[in-house]
């Protein structure tokens, strides 16, 4: 199983915890966590080692759509973010998703099985992040299925 | 529903209450893995001895203010059943506990209230310990007080609704 360098967003220490002991119950992948307590903290402490990230919208200093937006701005376009929040109005999914570049939004409160459902494609069987190749293949091997 | 004259109202109208009614039983009850009741009762409750989860939905003319009163067992509770363990009351990862209820609770009522034309975006939650706690309401504007109890325990939703300022 590979290591997995996720970076866990959120102003809330507890909530953090609750997001990385589903991760673990998952068991996608082998989790290494980096925590951030806003955006303006998580953009210091992200990097190229990081695999995938968890992020909260409303924080402090920076929100979780500004820092996902930033984070696209810098030109990492592949790097799933999924966005893990209170906010459940429709206008506040697609401005998470368009605005901010979020392949994901998970709603809280959120079960293991609602988190397994919205991530568990990003993952191959060797739990690393599956990249864009693998889906393709995927995809190959699906439609032979199919046909 | 029209909002142009809602600070002139001396209640919350009733689709409003209704909507934070239903986020409550339903987003609680969610997070603790429980059936929550609504109890219609507006007497019989003393100070508080327990926590105070204060956040708002608002917009640029109006501002709904949530007040969730938590009593120490109730607050104890959940914290086993919503993170896994029981926390220490006095401690800070308390006061975070019950200020991310407040957060998730806000985002449901800021989705639910907007149905009924009142949108508006929530703010950041804070929390409040203490023992012999009351909530007063300067200026008296429109509130609305609720009790929900479940798995044997009970606590209180207070809401306001005024001008943004």
């Amino acid at each position: 199983m590979g290591k997995i360098k996720a970076l866990v967003i959120d102003d809330s220490k507890i909530m953090r915890s609750a997001v990385k002991r589903t991760l673990n119950q998952l068991m996608l992948a082998d989790f290494e966590y980096v925590d951030a307590k806003d955006g303006e903290d998580a953009l210091n402490k992200f990097n190229d080692e990081i695999d995938i990230m968890f992020v909260d919208w409303n924080m402090p200093n920076m929100t979780g759509v500004e820092f996902a937006k930033a984070v696209r701005d810098k030109g990492y376009e592949k790097i799933p973010i999924i966005m893990v929040t209170a906010e459940k109005s429709m206008g506040k999914v697609d401005k998470a998703l368009t605005e901010g570049g979020a392949n994901e939004y998970i709603t809280k409160p959120f079960t293991a099985d609602k988190m397994h459902k919205a991530i568990s494609e990003y993952f191959d069987e060797e739990g690393n992040i599956a990249s864009e190749d693998d889906e393709e293949e995927k995809s190959f091997f699906k439609s032979i299925l199919n046909s | 529903m029209t909002f142009d004259n809602l600070i002139e109202l001396d209640r919350i109208p009733v689709e409003i209450v209704s909507k934070v009614k239903e986020s409550v039983i339903n987003t609680i009850g969610s997070m603790i893995g429980a059936e929550v009741e609504y109890v219609d009762e507006t007497n019989g409750d003393g100070p508080l001895n327990g926590i105070i989860g204060n956040i708002t939905v608002f917009n640029s003319e109006h501002t709904l203010s949530l007040m969730l009163a938590i009593p120490k067992e109730a607050a104890i509770h959940f914290s086993k059943v919503f993170i896994g363990m029981e926390l220490p009351f006095e401690s800070d990862d308390m006061g975070d506990l019950i200020g991310e209820i407040s957060n998730i609770l806000a985002g449901d009522v800021a989705a639910n209230v907007e149905k009924v034309g009142f949108r508006g975006q929530s703010s950041l939650p804070t929390a409040t310990r203490g023992s012999d706690l009351t909530l007063f309401m300067p200026n008296k504007p429109p509130t609305e007080k609720m009790k929900f109890t479940s798995d044997n325990i009970e606590f209180w939703l207070t809401m306001v609704l005024s001008e943004s300022k």
